[in-house]
């Protein structure tokens, strides 16, 4: 029995704006489920609508078996923390932290241990005489974690609450917030903007796009193998580079024709309706190598990681600039292809593919620091071909890929 | 501003200190730019100084001196002031608006609250239309709001009598000695009861929506969430409504002069501005009028600073 | 409004299409507030309390309106049934034109009532519209700039709330009589333009709507600092202005206290005061004269400008600037 149930829910306001349609989710028992996508997606009204503070237009919503839709927020035993706290400013954190239970009439003996419990949880205990504004924002962050948790809820609720922290907080508290979600145990549903969160945080993953579930899974399957191009474009950092190419019959496969160039993929039989049809191509940065470093020697990878023996095809490029990371380097390069939008065209965003002009770079690579590859120079890149990810032109949805 | 770098280049000695200026940042660029505030502020100031600070001080001047029509004009310091701190009827008409707006000010301003929240949580139908209406009394001259009120309450013919009696409290007379405080009362919470609501509307939906959001969730019931979170998040409006009313009540003076016109029982001291009023131009004891115009000053301060430190130690408490 | 709502700042219009009827956008607006807002069954208020509360409201709504609607009923009638009929309802003769043509009457050579009013406009245009734009030159000189003494300077300003009337205005006759600014129109006006009200509002409405970086931006387009006031700031401040104009018109319109000191004269009487002596003369005379419809009828025409001009310039004004004056 999973803990919270989501079916087809859909929201539309008075206004006629559908901010989320047909929302199908579950999230099991004790299961971390994060929702991520790009603001007005839909996802904040999702995590209300579970918490009660939104109407639900059409669907159902369960928690175990027991439909919710028409419940009060105040009876559904859910707790939120939310992106600007939402803090009493006139309160201790004490009285913050205790407010639900005096509201439910907890005894003061009770309520006072389960206070100091949630605030030793938190590394709260010497703040609980101070009033919000004397507080920084992580410690504002904590205590808005210790309200929700101090009620022991069935169903955590957290809207973007790292959104408001400086970087190097946001990182430190994300593992913050996984500890004192595996210390309560309850089923929590997280939405955040940043994919990388996402992805480090969530036993699961939601993405969704204009109101729209687009994929729900684990973070590898979102990785490995992306349902369509947004999840394609949305889920990895640096974007997946996507080309406009075709497929095409050989004697012992297929091979994909990109710009000038042919990429053979030996053995490839799968993708046989699509041969002689427009295509789109994902190649992720790490899936392209430095030939002269040897195949398998993905950005990161360990020695001798079991992609050596994937079959690889040279990929010729112009490489523009290489950026330095250290631990690795990135190289952004043209290729003589015809770049299909990622996230960013496809959300209209016409100025950041417009970009994309006539020698500009329409690629990147994710190479180990020891590559030599220089700037201004033809490169000749080595590509992972079990690696790549297929889209049909038109919907956007991919073709079978082979690591699944 | 950062620091300018040092080359340490060997043998040479490092930069004189002159060069390194580190005073707060302001060129004096800036300072004269800054400086151009004040001829903005200067056209207000000038008038504020004119029609404000003067007069003011040349009441305090005056108030230092008597006029009689025989010897003209002397010097009597505090003369005046003895006058009008030993005068029964002026501290009579003064507590008589203390009393005033001890009683109107905490009604009215609960009433204004209770609507003010009916229309924040829009639990009233047609709550715009409602806030227009209880503005409108804002639009009315108070001299016209007294004449009204007069005729309402006229003794003899006025419709809230004609209610009144048949309401079996025949022969009540609203404009008498005894109920004349009452009424005036009644027509003060009529004037402003719609201003102090916008006002605390408006503080009200200024409450972050998410902490609300948040004691719902925490299932607080509804009138703790009135009394216990919205009431102290708006607790600054509330203060400086209480301030600004206190000060207004304190120099109560167009209705009762109002209503004496339309046979109202106003003594001629029957508050401290009429009393002012009166002294002044009536008798034409500007001096003493001066004097108590200052004593009057003193202690509307007194009061406002006074009744602002009370409500903040009872705020502590509640 | 809420921070976290989708509606828009007060007083701007949202950039959808501008072909929407005002009555299609006025709907949408109504829609987009009752979304923005939280909605009122989440407060678990029990069945009767929604026709419960609205009654309270249509209670005080009635005492409200009660005043204003004995007024214009009032007005349709004479004198003799002003004290015989029943007060909330009509009664024959129907007098309305009658009592309005009363109204140019000269009564006791105390000026007529149209020469009042005609005070007043002038009084309260000149009045109101000056101290308006003294405001925004003040508000936006103590929020745009840090020179020395302004701190003081407004608190000065703030604490001079403290001062009762009385007290500035019988001293200020003292002086108009040295000056020779008794019976003269300017002895009411520029008093009028001293509202630290008004610079209170406007300089909190100016930090919240007129960016410093936005006039740095223009000083460093070499823009001198008039330009900018004019160019820059003064389009960003408007919706402040027009609730700091409304506000300083009526308090001059209302105004009663200082009229009733400077002026000896009759013909400069605004209608406060002109409305106060009436009632005056006519309890003296004891109901011999035919002033009591003239006071009501004055008293309707004193109300009607202003509430007409509240009910027309209410989208502009939303209580959005008094608010903002409250959260600082």
């Amino acid at each position: 029995m999973p803990a919270v149930t989501l079916e087809k829910l859909t929201k539309v306001y008075a206004t006629g704006i559908r901010a989320v349609d047909g929302l199908d989710l579950r999230v099991n028992e004790g299961e971390f489920v994060v929702l991520v996508g790009p603001s007005g997606c839909g996802k904040t009204t999702a995590l209300r609508m579970v918490a009660g503070l939104e109407e639900i237009t059409s669907g159902t919503l369960r928690f175990g078996d027991r439909v919710v839709n028409h419940v009060s927020p105040r009876h559904r035993d859910v707790a939120m923390v939310f992106q600007n706290y939402a803090l009493y400013p006139h309160m201790t954190v004490r009285q913050n932290i205790g407010f639900a239970l005096e509201n439910k009439k907890i005894p003061a003996a009770e309520r006072d241990r389960r206070v100091r419990s949630a605030a030793d949880v938190l590394g709260l205990t010497e703040l609980l005489s101070r009033k919000p504004r004397q507080l920084s924002g992580g410690q504002r962050q904590r205590v808005a974690m210790g309200r929700a948790i101090v009620r022991e809820p069935s169903v955590f609720l957290m809207d973007e609450p790292l959104s408001n922290l400086d970087a190097k907080l946001r990182v430190r508290m994300r593992s913050e917030v996984l500890r004192v979600h595996r210390s309560i145990g309850a089923a929590t549903l997280y939405v955040t903007h940043d994919q990388t969160e996402a992805m480090t945080m969530g036993d699961r993953v939601a993405v969704l796009r204009d109101g729209v579930l687009q994929q729900y899974g684990t973070p590898r399957k979102l990785y490995d193998s992306p349902a369509n191009l947004f999840v394609a474009s949305f889920i990895g950092s640096p974007e997946m580079n996507l080309y406009e190419a075709s497929l095409e019959a050989t004697e012992d496969g297929a091979a994909v024709v990109l710009g000038s160039q042919r990429l053979t993929l030996p053995g490839r039989t799968d993708v046989g309706q699509y041969y002689g049809r427009k295509i789109i191509i994902g190649i992720r940065p790490e899936d392209l190598g430095d030939p002269a470093l040897g195949h398998g020697t993905r950005a990161g990878a360990t020695a001798g990681g079991g992609h050596g023996t994937h079959p690889h095809a040279p990929l010729a490029a112009d490489a523009r600039l290489i950026e330095v990371l250290g631990s690795e380097q990135h190289v952004h390069f043209s290729v003589d292809a015809t770049p299909a939008g990622g996230a960013a065209a496809a959300a209209g965003d016409t100025a950041q593919a417009g970009i994309l002009a006539a020698g500009a770079p329409n690629g990147v690579a994710r190479l180990d620091s020891r590559s030599a590859i220089r700037a201004g120079t033809r490169v000749m890149f080595s590509v992972d071909t079990e690696r790549l990810h297929f889209f049909d032109a038109d919907t956007g949805q991919a073709i079978a890929t082979s690591s699944s | 501003m950062s620091d300018t770098a040092t080359l340490k280049v060997p043998g040479q000695a490092p930069p004189p200190q002159a060069a390194r200026r580190r005073g707060p940042g302001r060129s004096s660029w800036s300072r004269r730019r800054d400086r151009r505030g004040l001829a903005f502020i200067a056209p207000f100031m000038i008038a504020f100084g004119l029609f404000t600070l003067v007069p003011l001080g040349y009441a305090i001047y005056d108030s230092v001196y008597t006029t009689r029509i025989i010897g003209g004009t002397t010097f009597t310091g505090f003369g005046n002031y003895s006058q009008v701190l030993t005068s029964g009827p002026f501290w009579g008409g003064f507590a008589r608006v203390i009393v005033f707006g001890a009683i109107q000010i905490p009604v009215m301003l609960v009433v204004a609250f209770f609507f003010a929240t009916v229309f924040d949580l829009g639990v009233a139908r047609l709550g715009r239309t409602f806030r227009t209406i209880f503005f409108i009394p804002f639009a009315v001259p108070i001299v016209v709001a007294a004449i009204m009120w007069g005729f309402l309450l006229e003794p003899t013919y006025g419709p809230i009598t004609h209610l009144a009696n048949a309401l079996g409290f025949g022969g009540t007379n609203f404009l008498s000695s005894g109920l004349m405080l009452p009424s005036i009362i009644v027509i003060a919470i009529w004037e402003w009861t719609g201003y102090n609501s916008i006002i605390l509307y408006s503080a009200l939906k200024s409450v972050p929506r998410d902490v609300v959001e948040a004691a719902i969730l925490d299932d607080t019931p509804l009138w703790k969430i009135i009394l216990k979170i919205k009431l102290p998040m708006v607790r600054s409006a509330i203060v400086m409504l209480i301030f600004l009313n206190t000060i207004g009540a304190l120099q109560l003076f167009i209705e009762p002069e109002i209503l004496s016109y339309q046979g109202g029982s106003i003594t001629n001291t029957w508050t401290p501005v009429v009393d002012i009023y009166n002294t002044s131009i009536a008798n034409s004891q500007y001096n003493l009028g001066a004097a108590m115009a200052v004593v009057l000053a003193l202690a509307i301060i007194a009061v406002s600073v006074g009744s602002m430190a009370f409500r903040r130690h009872r705020g502590e408490l509640a | 409004m809420s921070t976290t709502a989708l509606a828009p700042p007060d007083g701007t219009e949202t950039t959808a299409s501008r072909s929407e009827t005002r009555r299609q956008r006025r709907r949408r607006e109504r829609l987009e507030e009752r979304d923005a807002a939280i909605p009122a069954h989440l407060y678990g208020l029990k069945r009767g309390t929604v026709p419960l509360i609205t009654a309270l409201c249509a209670l005080f709504a009635i005492f409200t309106l009660a005043p204003v609607v004995w007024i214009i009923i009032n007005s349709t009638k004479s004198q003799a049934n002003l004290f015989g009929s029943f007060g909330f309802w009509f009664a024959r003769p129907f007098e309305f034109f009658h009592n309005f043509s009363l109204l140019f009457q000269n009564v006791d050579d105390n000026g007529t009532y149209f020469q009042w009013f005609g005070n007043t406009v002038l009084y309260a245009v000149l009045g109101g519209g000056g101290a308006t734009a003294l405001a925004a030159f003040a508000g936006y000189g103590f929020a745009r700039f840090r020179f020395r003494g302004s701190k003081a300077f407004f608190y000065l300003m703030v604490g001079a709330l403290l001062v009762p009337i009385a007290a500035i205005t019988l001293p200020l006759y003292l002086v108009y009589a040295k000056a020779h600014l008794i019976n003269s129109i300017w002895g009411m006006i520029l008093p009028s333009l001293v509202s630290p009200v008004g610079v209170y509002l406007m300089r909190t409405y100016v930090e919240l709507s007129v960016p410093r970086e936005l006039i740095d931006a223009a000083r460093i387009d070499g823009a001198g600092e008039t330009r900018i006031f004019f160019r820059v700031a003064l389009p960003l401040m408007v919706p402040g202005l027009m609730t700091v104009l409304l506000i300083s018109v009526v308090t001059v319109w209302n105004n009663y206290f200082l009229p009733l000191i400077i002026f000896t004269q009759n013909r400069l009487f605004p209608l406060t005061v002109g409305m106060g002596v009436w009632s005056q003369v006519a309890e003296r005379s004891g109901g011999n004269t035919n002033l009591y419809p003239m006071i009501v009828m004055g008293g309707l025409v004193t109300i009607v400008p202003m509430i007409a001009l509240f009910l027309i310039l209410q989208r502009y004004w939303r209580g959005g600037l008094l608010l903002g004056s409250i959260a600082n």
